[in-house]
């Protein structure tokens, strides 16, 4: 590549700006008009690439319906609930609140597609709950927040996996089935990791509840536990669009808040909309700026230049895959997730094709890659976000992440060796892929 | 900032929320209405989906302009949440600098962009494609004056506040 090109000066400036801390879409819509100004181009086009895009791109509007739909049903005393029918089930077992924190987010990520508004919907309350007589230490509480945060955006619904869809041409649906597995199995990497840890540590029990109780407390979380059955419903019937079934499943939330837990203000409503807007306005800058970048990525021609050059590596498929893993884990340290979904994967994508890597099990892997990014230090946004809400120094919450980190990256791994793990669902439901 | 100056820019800021928040309940109705109109009344609407695109444009350009502060954004702030008050005021110098020369290099051929979409119009509602894209104009005229004023306040002495990793809207 020249050095000087504009396309060169371009990257200078995105990658000069974003470091500086101008925010990564307006990083690229300045660098975009930078190429267009030295490459002798219309500098309009960036405004044309920007709302003609934004203006099409209809299936991203799932996101600030599924963000509103975890806000109306977290407005609601769900929390409560869930937490009360997670501990009838795995509070009897040696650690067991520690348990009961992975199994509130595994269900809570049936209903939010988001692993930061987990954290901050459960963090406190889980780390009072943890901490209270001193039966965990605090910063383990922390750490297990964060990691079990991690599975909110892979179990569907998932907004990093609706950008996947987005930048992969790939079907929103079929990439929600294929998460479902890995989800589950991060969720069973982490509860086994509890259990070692609880018996050496002698981590406490929690009272039993007895048996019989069992229906009552099923009984009153059930319209929560009904949301991710509704969702999936309308998406794999065919009866809804999936940004429909977001729509669905916002309305549905703000229904059972509302008229079923009657714990819903006019003022939770309008916070919630205010929280959803706010994630969809920072998303949606930083998705403009990457339309336009995309624009002169494309005239550049960089994914197809890329492809060639890797296959002339002779690469084999697994080795291309170890490699992102590795460069995304990398990234991950260092960067936002949402910049790396939007600008680095595209430019693999063609390359993953290539090769004939399944496009859903290309997009699986990384999202989950990814989503480990938000637990490893030294930027990591969970990591910050536990920090400020338990209030535990980030050092010690890291040194508890970390072997938590290694069991998941161990799972991560499963999920590039074993594509079924990810494609068994899709495929079940009629997916043709390879 | 001048007091008066201040309150001004709060109140905005307070009516961009307002009018932020009216536009995803808008979208969200629209949603419903589609579904509604679709499976119950077996009729189709075209008008709801093309409405729900343009308050996802409005939302996103305005919200961005007049709504969130710089720290809500997605940006990457290891450095500059590791720099003295002195060092981020430079930091807010050349790079406010550069982006109020970069948008505004472009500002003429946007204009021009936006009012020769005055030839279309929308689909289904019909509306010219140059008002519709105007917020465009807005977005950029406000980039410019909101690092103008960085610059600005940055030359006089004022540091950029820090930000809070809480308050930001990453959805991840």
């Amino acid at each position: 590549m020249n050095l000087t090109s504009p396309f060169a000066w371009s990257l200078y400036g995105i990658v000069g700006l974003s470091l500086l801390g101008l925010p990564v879409g307006h990083a690229m819509i300045g660098g975009s008009i930078l190429y267009l100004f030295l490459a002798g181009l219309d500098m309009g086009t960036a405004a044309e690439q920007l709302l003609n895009g934004m203006y099409s791109s209809f299936l991203l509007l799932a996101i600030p319906l599924f963000v509103l739909a975890a806000e109306f049903m977290n407005a609601g005393s769900i929390m409560d609930r869930l937490l009360r029918f997670c501990n009838a089930i795995v509070g009897r077992f040696r650690g067991g609140m520690a348990h009961v924190n992975v199994v509130q987010s595994i269900i809570f990520a049936s209903m939010s597609g988001s692993a930061l508004a987990d954290a901050a919907s459960s963090g406190k309350l889980m780390q009072s709950l943890m901490t209270r007589d001193g039966r965990y230490p605090p910063a383990y509480a922390a750490a297990l927040t964060t990691v079990s945060s991690v599975i909110g955006p892979i179990i569907p619904p998932s907004i990093p996996l609706v950008l996947y869809a987005l930048v992969s041409d790939t079907s929103v649906g079929y990439l929600f089935l294929g998460g479902v597995i890995p989800g589950l199995l991060l969720g069973a990497v982490q509860m086994a990791l509890i259990a070692v840890t609880a018996k050496r540590r002698n981590f406490p029990v929690e009272d039993k509840v007895p048996l019989r109780e069992l229906p009552r407390v099923t009984w009153q979380a059930f319209p929560a536990l009904l949301m991710p059955v509704i969702l999936l419903g309308c998406l794999y019937s065919g009866i809804t669009t999936p940004t429909e079934a977001a729509a669905v499943a916002a309305a549905y939330a703000l229904a059972v808040s509302a008229l079923l837990y009657r714990s819903v203000t006019l003022r939770d409503v309008y916070h919630s909309l205010c929280t959803s807007a706010r994630i969809t306005v920072s998303i949606g800058m930083l998705i403009a700026g990457a339309l336009v970048f995309n624009y002169v990525i494309t005239v550049e021609n960089i994914p197809r230049t890329l492809s060639a050059l890797l296959s002339a590596y002779q690469m084999s498929p697994l080795v291309f895959l170890l490699a992102v893993n590795v460069l995304l884990l990398v990234l991950g340290c260092f960067l936002e997730g949402t910049t790396i979904i939007l600008v680095i994967l595209p430019v693999l994508l063609p390359t993953a094709k290539a090769l004939g890597i399944d496009p859903v099990h290309f997009g699986v892997m990384t999202v989950t890659n990814i989503m480990l990014g938000l637990v490893t230090p030294p930027y990591g946004l969970l990591l910050f976000m536990m920090n400020k809400i338990a209030n535990v120094p980030l050092r010690d919450i890291v040194r508890e992440v970390m072997p938590f980190l290694y069991v998941m990256i161990g799972a991560l791994a499963l999920i590039m060796l074993v594509p079924d793990l990810v494609l068994l669902l899709p495929r079940l439901m009629g997916y043709k892929g390879s | 900032m001048h007091p008066s100056l201040s309150r001004a820019v709060d109140w905005i800021r307070r009516r961009a929320e307002n009018v932020v928040a009216g536009l995803l309940a808008l979208m969200f109705v629209a949603f419903l209405v589609q579904i509604v109109f679709r499976y119950f009344f077996n009729f189709p609407v075209g008008w709801s989906s093309e409405l729900s695109v343009i308050t996802w444009l409005y939302m996103v350009l305005l919200g961005s302009a007049l709504w969130l502060k710089e720290g809500e954004e997605i940006r990457f702030d290891l450095l500059t949440g590791a720099v003295g008050a002195r060092a981020r005021r430079v930091v807010a110098i050349v790079v406010g600098g550069a982006t109020v020369v970069l948008f505004a290099m472009a500002l003429p051929a946007t204009i021009r962009y936006v009012m020769f979409m005055k030839v279309e119009h929308s689909s289904y509602l019909k509306i010219r494609l140059d008002l519709l894209y105007s917020v465009y104009v807005v977005f950029a005229v406000a980039v410019i004056v909101r690092y103008g004023w960085a610059v600005w306040a940055a030359l006089r002495g004022e540091a950029p506040e820090e930000t809070d990793v809480t308050e930001k809207g990453y959805g991840l």
